[in-house]
């Protein structure tokens, strides 16, 4: 690793100064990304700024809705009483992330940040449409995690910004959720395909309320499938029409073939496990 | 720029005060400045494993941690986990089942294993299973290991 400054600042407003006074400075969270990028040389700081000095940036707070500090640990997001509780779906997809040796280390906020259309926060958070709180160099900006997103390991963030909370929403504790994340690993992989669903459905009927349903992997950003979505909503859940839906978010993905997979192979996997995953929470006895 | 940083740490309860530079990983230091070399590096990219210790009671992989961020930390080991001339129970139970044969897995194996036991007493198969899945082996087939945590289970018991 080529040498570089480490700062750890006290507080938000000086770990923003650090980010402006710097040059080419990167954040550091858990770091289960970035020093892997700077083994390689594929980023190359010239300063560190640790965010794990600030107080109260790693905690989880709930009030019907969720706020959780952008420094949360994934396994302390996998092993909240109380997420597993009210939103079991973002325990069980922080549970398929690395090992518990990189669960302890990386955090929510640094899976975001880092952009990866296959992060497996990306994906079940977008779901749950949830907010991101920025502190800025100017306050606090607020925005949807729909708009964070730009590109592969790219986002909105300006050089004077820093993820500050992710909010759930609290609506989404009616919802059933599902994440299923395929490979050919089970673990210390990331996903070939990774879907997330939160439903909102009547049970006895089959009616959908509301549904929502993300895609990563399979696009330059974790994306939403917005047309299955409208073709679901307010309707019961047929097996044809889930079978239209499940095309219809195969038709919404645009993955690239590398060595994980080929873009047709991902695009049958889009197909099958948005089926699979609506078909799982009607069918789930024991709701998550 | 690029100064070397103070450092305290507790290292297998013996303190250290040291200097490092910021982009000295705690396993290096761990192994060429304490000469702890039980901790193992493997992949260097925190897939394998074989670096894991435990920081203030949870398990990492030290390739991905830099010294300099585990400043005021309790660290454990694996050269920390005997008991005088006695191994300790969970080291007992790797030697008894057989589940070491090159050995370059075995301390994160053990180390890993120790803060599944602090966590759950008594875990199920699920539970080990996915506690272990950042240690890798590609010697025993994992059966003998799996034995081993069953075996360290009763002999803390």
């Amino acid at each position: 690793m080529k040498r570089f400054d480490y700062i750890r600042p006290g507080n938000m407003a000086d770990a923003i100064a650090a980010l402006q006074a710097n040059d080419e400075p990167y954040l550091l969270a858990g770091g289960t990304d970035l020093l892997i990028g700077m083994k390689t040389n594929a980023v190359k700081p010239k300063c560190l700024i640790d965010l794990k000095g600030i107080p109260g940036i790693d905690c989880i707070e709930y009030d019907n809705g969720f706020k959780l500090g952008a420094l949360t640990t994934v396994r302390d997001v996998e092993v909240s009483p109380l997420i597993r509780e009210k939103i079991p779906a973002l325990s069980e997809a922080a549970a398929t992330l690395g090992s518990i040796q990189i669960r302890n280390r990386a955090t929510i906020g640094g899976n975001l940040c880092h952009g990866s259309p296959a992060a497996d926060m990306a994906a079940i958070l977008l779901a749950m449409n949830c907010e991101l709180q920025m502190a800025t160099g100017n306050g606090a900006k607020t925005m949807g995690l729909d708009q964070f997103f730009t590109g592969p390991n790219s986002t909105v963030l300006n050089r004077n910004e820093v993820l500050a909370q992710i909010i759930i929403p609290k609506e989404i504790g009616q919802f059933k959720g599902i994440y299923l994340k395929h490979g050919p690993r089970k673990a210390m992989d990331i996903g070939i395909v990774n879907i997330a669903i939160l439903l909102d459905a009547d049970v006895s009927s089959g009616f959908c309320n509301q549904i929502m349903i993300a895609l990563g992997a399979v696009a330059p950003r974790p994306i939403r499938a917005k047309k299955a979505e409208a073709l679901l909503n307010a309707n019961r859940l047929t097996p044809e029409l889930i079978q239209e839906a499940a095309e219809a978010a195969s038709d919404e993905a645009t993955p690239i073939s590398d060595f994980r997979a080929s873009a047709g192979y991902r695009k049958d996997l889009v197909k099958n496990l948005v089926a699979k995953g609506i078909d799982q929470i009607l069918n789930s006895k024991d709701p998550s | 720029m690029e100064s070397k940083h103070r450092i305290q740490i507790t290292v297998n309860e013996e303190e250290h005060d040291l200097l490092v530079h910021p982009n000295r990983t705690l396993l290096d230091l761990l192994r060429y400045d304490l000469g702890l070399t039980g901790t193992k590096e493997g992949c260097d990219e925190g897939d394998c494993g074989a670096c894991t210790v435990i920081v203030n009671g949870k398990v990492m992989t030290s390739c991905l941690v830099l010294a300099v961020e585990v400043d005021g930390a309790a660290i454990t080991t694996i050269e920390g986990l005997h008991q005088g001339d006695e191994l300790h129970p969970i080291q007992q139970a790797f030697v008894d089942s057989g589940a070491v044969q090159c050995g370059f897995c075995t301390p994160g194996m053990i180390l890993t294993t120790k803060a599944l036991l602090d966590e759950i007493s008594d875990p199920s198969e699920d539970e080990i299973k996915h506690y272990l899945e950042g240690n890798l082996c590609r010697c025993t087939g994992y059966t003998k290991i799996l034995d081993a945590v069953n075996n360290a289970v009763q002999l803390l018991k």
